[in-house]
């Protein structure tokens, strides 16, 4: 096995031309970020709720063509090809999407929701495709699956509904796979058994994913490493377990601060409701209206993300020497 | 406390799909009262009915499914008594709803403001656009999102936005009733953590109950003052959220739920599985729906369906504490 990242952005810029008090102006969701993933690796992704996590996913999916910056996926440039080249690398990808009630096609059972992939992808016919698909609902925990398999998506629970979106998209036998917020509708009991499920077809199959979620502690749990995302911008990132354990950015201690389960939970700081600033033309860093420790240059000029150690960086003037 | 009047009364509440392998019962046999300005926690597997109860409350069941027995009252009415007439004043006005499916609830082809100020033109029809708009701003500060995205298609706003967005139009007709299914989900801790404060004070202002739908158990324990434990279709217990919080002496289930719990400590994450699988609603175990998965199943179990009884301070349905006293945690 090669020492390359299976994936390795660079320098991505996703910006979304917008209107504000009748004068078009642009949003940068997703600002010079830069990240890889190896096979086998998850790399997770948390932030704060409108601070680019999904576009970024829509990103390394190709649904949308970002702005600047490169994605390298298996060493060849994916960032901005067309046509052919297009299909050939979203073969190779796959997006569980946060909202699972659009993406399920209503006139298909789940059955036909499964046999597409497996058949275009996998060239699975006959017995092998049924069983196929009775080993995917049962992988989900969708049983009874003969009950299951002849339901339309209207039929079946938010949670269940969320379940067969990982069950398809594991179905195409992707090399790289996107979860944005996979398991968030699933109570404790199911989530465990999808994370163990994930973990497995990391370990077997060696997949990369990019695992978006709010939750740190299955992003603690799941994730190799993770990048912690505020206005559209790195602010640290770290092997998981570090992270937990030295949280260094002001946001990320505010994060950890708010989770549930955390011991050291208290009050959350008076400034914790203000919405990051995507503004193209905003300067300094972007977590600085909010941070407890902001300074006069933090309001202008951005800090760098910079390595602590080998496996952890972060983007904080009070931290960077 | 003997006084409150209740806002929901449910009793017997039963609803089931027709489906081609014969009635899934979705709820069966649920009783539940909700008083003024109170907030209870509805939690529950993936598919254990939650969604559905509050649909039935709507009564925005559609297609194959029924009530097949008994009440539904709001403010002392029956839901099912209003004519289709009075039923449109009332849903939304009296008792509203944020979807589970909130993200995909909202008309792609509207702006925020145009959804909101269809909403109150829905029920007031002489609004003016001027109070319209000073509502629909008061209701996104309400929902910490920045004013200029009354102007902003669904599809410009993030998951967590777009969330936030459904909560301000439940809340817009100032119901006295709000079911919220599953509202936070898609949102990080730190939101999810602004918005349940803000849910809370915004309750204490405008005054309305809530009935909470969630997973996530220390979410709901912290939200809601009692929180009623649903299994397969059937309420398994109901209790106080301060002795939810501490293990030992609960229905099974919920010592399972309370267990699984991921315990986030700087070292280590242990997240931990109720074993076995949730039942099939078209074929129910015999006697207790829990009991294949229950470490503590005794024959009994498997032959006699358990009722909701009083126990110390909760209400459980499990052979485990009948007749017997249980030790009340304060
Ligand atoms: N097509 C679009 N046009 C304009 N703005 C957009 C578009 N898509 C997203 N945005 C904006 O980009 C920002 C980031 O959105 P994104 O969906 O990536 O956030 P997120 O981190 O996934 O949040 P959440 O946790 O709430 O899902 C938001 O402010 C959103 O309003
Ligand atoms: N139209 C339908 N026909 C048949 N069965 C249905 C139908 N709609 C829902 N069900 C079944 O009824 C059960 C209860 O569904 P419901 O949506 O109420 O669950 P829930 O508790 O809200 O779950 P979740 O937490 O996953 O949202 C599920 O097992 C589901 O498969
Ligand atoms: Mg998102
Ligand atoms: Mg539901």
């Amino acid at each position: 096995m090669s020492d390359d990242p299976l994936l390795r952005v660079d320098e991505l810029v996703v910006r979304f031309p917008i209107k504000a008090n009748g004068q078009k102006t642009f949003i940068r969701p997703v600002d010079r970020v830069s990240f890889f993933i190896r096979e086998g690796e998850v790399l997770a992704l948390v932030g704060e709720s409108g601070s680019g996590k999904t576009t970024i996913g829509k990103a390394m999916m190709r649904i949308l063509e970002p702005t600047s910056g490169s994605i390298l996926f298996d060493q060849k440039e994916v960032g901005h090809v067309r046509g052919r080249k297009l299909i050939d690398y979203r073969t190779s990808v796959q997006m569980i999407f946060q909202d699972p009630f659009g993406s399920l096609n209503p006139v298909r059972t789940i059955e036909q929701h499964l046999q597409f992939p497996l058949q275009k992808h996998q060239q699975l016919r006959g017995q092998a495709l049924d069983e196929r698909i009775t080993s995917l609902l049962e992988q989900v925990g969708l049983t009874p699956v003969a009950e299951t398999r002849i339901k339309y998506p209207h039929e079946l629970s938010g949670g269940q509904r969320q379940r067969v979106a990982i069950a398809r998209a594991l179905a195409v036998g992707p090399r790289f796979l996107v979860a944005d917020e996979p398991i968030s509708m699933l109570d404790v009991s199911i989530r465990a058994g999808i994370l163990r499920l994930m973990n497995e077809l990391k370990e077997q199959y060696r997949l990369a994913f990019l695992y978006i979620t709010h939750d740190l502690a299955s992003a603690r749990y799941f994730g190799d490493r993770i990048m912690v995302m505020y206005g559209g911008k790195i602010m640290e990132s770290a092997d998981s377990r570090e992270l937990l354990r030295r949280p260094l950015h002001p946001y990320t201690q505010l994060l950890l601060a708010a989770t549930p389960g955390h011991e050291e939970k208290q009050a959350l700081p008076e400034t914790s409701n203000l919405p990051p600033n995507l503004a193209e033309s905003r300067k300094g860093c972007p977590f600085a209206s909010r941070c407890p420790h902001v300074t006069a240059q933090c309001e202008q000029e951005e800090p760098k993300l910079e390595e602590i150690t080998d496996s952890h960086a972060v983007a904080c003037h009070l931290v960077s020497t | 406390m003997t006084e409150r009047k209740p806002v929901l009364e449910i009793e017997h509440l039963s609803v089931a799909y027709d489906s081609p392998r014969g009635p899934v019962q979705a709820v069966n046999d649920v009783s539940l009262a909700i008083y003024e300005e109170e907030i209870v926690g509805l939690v529950g597997e993936s598919g254990s009915g939650k969604s559905t109860m509050a649909y039935a409350i709507m009564r925005l069941l559609k297609g194959v499914a029924y009530v097949t027995g008994g009440s539904i009252k709001i403010n002392g009415k029956d839901v099912y008594g209003l004519s289709k007439q009075e039923l449109r004043a009332f849903r939304w006005a009296e008792m509203a709803m944020v979807f589970q499916s909130a993200m995909s609830a909202l008309n792609p082809v509207m702006t925020v403001e145009q959804q909101i100020a269809d909403t109150i033109r829905s029920h007031q029809k002489n609004a003016s656009s001027a109070e319209i708009r000073k509502r629909a701003e008061e209701l996104l500060d309400l929902v910490r999102i920045d004013r200029k995205h009354l102007k902003s298609y669904p599809h410009q706003l993030s998951g967590g936005m777009k969330q936030r967005v459904v909560i301000a139009i439940a809340i817009c007709l100032k119901p006295s009733l709000v079911i919220m299914d599953e509202p936070t989900t898609a949102l990080d801790v730190v939101v999810q953590r602004s918005i349940l404060d803000q849910i809370q004070e915004i309750q204490r202002e405008v005054k309305f109950a809530i009935l909470f739908i969630s997973h996530d158990f220390s979410l709901v324990s912290e939200l809601a003052s009692r929180v009623a434990i649903m299994y397969a279709g059937r309420v398994v217990e109901l209790a106080g959220s301060r002795r939810l919080r501490v293990a030992g002496e609960h229905h099974p289930y919920t010592e399972g739920l309370l267990r699984a719990i991921p315990r986030l400590t700087a070292d280590d994450v242990v997240i931990e599985g109720i074993p076995g699988n949730p039942p099939n609603l078209v074929e129910l175990p015999s006697g207790c729906a829990f009991h294949p998965r229950c470490a503590h199943a005794t024959e009994r179990c498997a032959v006699e369906e358990p009722r909701l009884q009083k126990t110390g301070q909760a209400e459980i349905a499990c052979h485990l504490f009948q007749g017997r006293e249980v030790p009340q945690h304060v």
